[in-house]
C-alpha cells in the first residue's frame, strides 16, 4: 500500500476529543504533532502553497452529506457528496482544488464517525429515493485510508442500506483494506482513467494505469461492483490512440458485466484555475487546446472537439461491451445527442438513468 | 513604532560628493525633470534633500533624488541638504522618503514595486501586505505582492511600458515566466500600437499557448511572416494593423472555432435577409439558441420583414451553417 509523506500533524482545537483525532496520530508515531487554532494557517518556510505534506485534523462544523453542486445550465447526475476531507496527497496538475480551496494542508474531518448515524437516518427517511453517494469529490477516497480507516467505518453504514450506494473514487491502487472488509453490497469502487501520457505527465504521485486496473481486477474478483471515469479528457494530437491503452487494459482484466457506469468528461475549468495551475506547473500543456467560455463561465473545449472525443471513446468502449452505463459529466443535451445519438435531456432524467443502473447492478 | 523626532543638520554639499545612482532609498522611476528644473530656477530648492553620510565621506540620497538630479542638470556645483545623524536607522530613513513621496505625488506601478522591494529588507511580507500595500493603494494580498516584487526584475523597456500605463500589470505576471528575448518581443508588439489592456491579456495568452502547442519560442511566433507583414505594412493604418494582428493570432489559437465562425458568416451572408435583419449565433456556438434581430421603424415595416423572412428559403438550415457536411467543423 502506498504511503504518502506526512511531515507534521496539526490538530485543530475542538477536534482533540473526536475518535479519529486519537487514532490518526497513533498511526504516525514519529511525526511531530501540534495543537493549533483553526485560523492559524501559517506554513513553514519553503512549504509549497497546497501544503500536501501536513495533515490537519479538523472537527467539521458543516454538513457532511450534500448534493454535488454540479454546474448550472448543463446536465448533471444528481450525485451526493459525503465530505470526508479536502485536498489530496497526490498532485494532478489539472486539479480544481488548486483554485477552489483557500486553506492549505490535507484536511481530514475527524467527527465523521460520530455523524454517521445521523446521515444514515437521513437516508432512511427517503426510502423511495436512491442516494448515489461518493467521497471522491474533494479528496481521493482511498489515498489516506491507511491513516483514517475511512473504509472501516463507512462500508458497514452504507452496505446494508437498500436505497443508497457508496462510490469510492480513487487514483491509487490501495485496495487492501477493501479486500479485507466483509462488506461488498452497495459499494462501488471507481477509478479515474486517462491516457498513459496524462497519467504520467499530469497525475503526479498516482498509481500507474496498470496498477489501477489490476487493483480494480482484484476488487471485482472480491465481489465489488466497479465504475470508471474518463475525466478529464484532454485533446492533443493522437489522443485517441493514447486512450487505446486504458481500454485495452480494461478489456484484458475487467469483466464488463459488473461495471455500474463509466463517465466521460472533458477538461473544464474556472478562469482562476488556469493561473493557479500555471503558477504550480508552468510547463504544463493542458491549456493548449481550443477552450471557449461555457454557459456556466467555465472554459471548455470547443463543442465539436468535445463531441469528437466523447463519440470516439464511447464507440470504442461499446466495442468492448454494449451495456456499460456510459454517461457524460456536466454536458449539454445537444452534446449528448451528437456524441451518443440520444440525450437524457434533463438532470432528472440522467439521475433516473443512473438510479436504474443501481437497481440493475445492485440486486436486493 | 517609536516617535520619529528628526534631528538633521543643514549643510552645503558639493554635488560630486553625492552618489546620484538610484540607491537603496530611491523610489523614483520614469520621471521628467523639466517642470522641477523650471521651479528650481525660479525659486530655488524649497525643501532641501535628505542625505546620509556613508563611511567614505560620500553621501547617499535618502529623499530628494529628483531635486538633486535637477540641480545637477542646471549646472549647480553644490546644494544645501539636510544630513541625517550618524547611526540614523535606515528603516526610518526609508520611511521618511516614503512619506515624503506619498504626500507629494502619485507613484507609478514601478515606483510602488521599488518601495515594496526595498521594504523586504526591513520587514516581513505579512507586514508589507497589511500595512504598506493599502498605503500604496495596491490590493493587499500575497499574489499581488509577488507580482510587484517581480517587476523590478523586468527589463527597462518593459518597466517603462508599465510605468507609462501602456502595458497592463496583469500581463506583466505571465511575462515574468518568459525569457528575456520573448518578453521584450511581446513588449515591442504591444508598444507598436495602442492595445487595450483586455486585448493585451487575450493576446499574451494566445501567443504563449500557440508557442506551447507548436513547440516554438514566443519570439518565433511573433516573427512569423504573417505578423511581420502586417506590422510593416504601408497600406494599413495602426488601428487596422492591430485589428488584423488580433484576428491572425485568434485564428491560429482557435482554428476550429474561427473556421466555424467564418462558415456561419458565409452561410448567413448567402441568405437574402431583409435589410436591418441579423441572425446572431450563441457565443462560441456553446449554447443552442440563436437570436434574430430586426430593426424597424413602424409596425408595417416589421410585418413586411416578417413576411419576407417567412418565405425565405434556406432559413431552416441556419443553425447548421457552421458544421461541415459530416456534422463537424473539426
Amino acid at each position: 500500500m502506498k504511503q504518502f509523506t506526512i511531515r507534521r500533524i496539526l490538530i485543530e482545537r475542538g477536534a482533540e476529543s473526536d475518535s479519529l483525532a486519537k487514532v490518526i496520530p497513533k498511526r504516525l508515531p514519529d511525526i511531530p504533532k501540534e495543537l493549533v487554532d483553526s485560523h492559524d494557517l501559517a506554513l513553514p518556510e519553503g512549504t509549497e502553497e497546497m501544503d500536501k505534506e501536513s495533515l490537519r485534523i479538523i472537527h467539521h462544523k458543516g454538513e457532511f452529506l450534500k448534493p454535488c453542486p454540479g454546474t448550472k445550465r448543463y446536465i448533471c447526475c444528481g450525485y451526493q457528496i459525503l465530505n470526508i476531507g479536502i485536498n489530496c496527497p497526490m498532485d494532478c496538475s489539472y486539479c480544481f482544488l488548486q483554485s477552489y480551496i483557500n486553506q492549505p494542508s490535507l484536511r481530514v474531518y475527524t467527527n465523521l464517525p460520530e455523524k454517521l448515524d445521523e446521515i444514515g437516518e437521513y437516508i432512511d427517511s427517503f426510502p423511495g429515493r436512491i442516494f448515489r453517494i461518493g467521497t471522491g469529490e474533494f479528496t481521493d477516497s482511498l489515498a489516506l485510508n491507511y491513516l483514517t480507516g475511512w473504509t472501516d467505518y463507512l462500508l458497514p453504514v452504507f452496505s446494508h442500506r437498500k436505497n443508497c450506494i457508496l462510490e469510492l473514487k480513487t487514483k491509487t491502487s490501495s485496495v487492501q483494506s477493501l479486500l479485507k472488509s466483509i462488506h461488498r453490497e452497495r459499494i462501488v469502487v471507481a477509478w479515474s482513467l486517462n491516457s498513459p501520457r496524462v497519467v504520467t505527465g499530469e497525475e503526479r504521485k498516482t498509481a500507474s494505469l496498470r496498477e489501477r486496473i489490476l487493483a480494480a481486477h482484484d476488487c471485482q474478483k472480491a465481489g465489488f461492483v466497479l465504475a470508471f471515469h474518463f475525466d478529464p479528457l484532454f485533446y492533443y494530437p493522437r489522443w485517441d490512440e493514447d486512450l487505446e491503452e486504458p481500454v485495452r487494459l480494461l478489456e484484458k482484466y475487467i469483466d464488463p458485466e459488473s461495471i455500474i457506469w463509466i463517465s466521460l468528461g472533458s477538461f473544464r475549468y474556472m478562469p482562476a484555475l488556469k493561473w493557479a495551475i500555471k503558477r504550480r506547473f508552468p510547463k504544463t500543456k493542458i491549456f493548449d487546446g481550443e477552450f471557449v467560455t461555457g454557459l456556466d463561465r467555465k472554459l471548455r473545449y470547443f463543442k465539436p472537439i468535445r463531441i469528437e472525443m466523447y463519440s470516439k471513446l464511447a464507440e470504442r468502449l461499446k466495442k468492448w461491451h454494449e451495456d456499460l452505463g456510459i454517461y457524460l459529466c456536466m454536458e449539454s443535451g445537444d452534446v449528448w445527442k451528437q456524441s451518443f445519438g440520444w440525450s437524457p435531456k434533463t438532470s432528472i432524467n440522467l439521475s433516473r438513468y443512473l438510479d436504474n443502473r443501481v437497481r440493475k447492478l445492485m440486486v436486493g | 513604532m517609536e516617535k520619529n523626532s528628526l534631528e538633521s543638520t543643514p549643510v552645503k554639499i558639493a554635488l560630486w560628493e553625492i552618489d546620484l545612482d538610484p540607491g537603496r532609498f530611491c523610489m523614483s522611476f520614469d520621471f521628467r525633470l523639466e517642470q522641477l528644473k523650471a521651479s528650481i530656477e525660479e525659486f530655488g530648492v524649497l525643501n532641501p534633500p535628505y542625505l546620509m553620510e556613508d563611511s567614505e565621506s560620500h553621501y547617499t540620497v535618502v529623499a530628494g533624488y529628483r531635486r538633486l538630479l535637477a540641480a545637477k542638470e542646471l549646472g549647480w556645483s553644490d546644494i544645501v541638504c539636510q544630513v541625517l545623524p550618524h547611526g540614523y536607522p535606515p528603516f526610518k530613513a526609508f520611511l521618511l522618503n516614503l512619506y515624503d513621496n506619498l504626500l507629494q505625488r502619485k507613484m507609478n506601478a514601478i515606483e510602488k514595486a521599488m518601495v515594496l522591494q526595498r521594504l523586504t529588507r526591513f520587514v516581513e511580507h505579512e507586514q508589507i501586505i497589511t500595512q504598506f500595500m493599502p498605503m500604496l493603494d495596491i490590493p493587499a494580498n500575497r499574489q499581488t505582492l509577488k507580482l510587484f516584487l517581480g517587476l523590478e526584475g523586468l527589463e527597462e523597456p518593459i518597466r517603462h511600458s508599465i510605468s507609462a500605463e501602456r502595458l497592463s500589470l496583469r500581463v506583466a505576471g505571465p511575462m515574468m515566466s518568459l525569457d528575456t528575448k520573448d518578453r521584450l518581443k511581446i513588449n515591442e508588439l504591444f508598444m507598436a500600437f495602442k492595445w487595450s489592456f483586455n486585448q493585451q491579456w487575450e493576446a499574451i495568452q494566445w501567443i504563449m499557448e500557440i508557442a506551447s502547442r507548436e513547440g516554438r519560442s514566443i519570439e518565433e511566433v511573433i516573427n512569423e511572416r504573417e505578423v511581420t507583414e502586417i506590422l510593416h505594412s504601408n497600406r494599413m493604418s495602426n488601428p487596422q494593423k492591430l485589428k488584423t494582428i488580433v484576428k491572425v493570432l485568434k485564428t491560429r489559437r482557435f482554428p476550429s472555432l474561427m473556421k466555424a465562425e467564418s462558415e456561419f458568416i458565409k452561410g448567413v451572408s448567402a441568405l437574402p435577409l431583409p435589410e436591418r435583419v441579423k441572425i446572431i449565433p450563441p457565443p462560441s456556438f456553446e449554447g443552442i439558441n440563436y437570436r434574430l434581430e430586426i430593426v424597424f421603424t413602424k409596425g408595417k415595416e416589421l410585418k413586411e420583414k416578417l413576411a419576407d423572412l417567412y418565405s425565405l428559403s434556406g432559413l431552416e438550415r441556419v443553425t447548421d451553417f457552421w458544421k461541415t457536411s459530416n456534422g463537424n467543423v473539426h
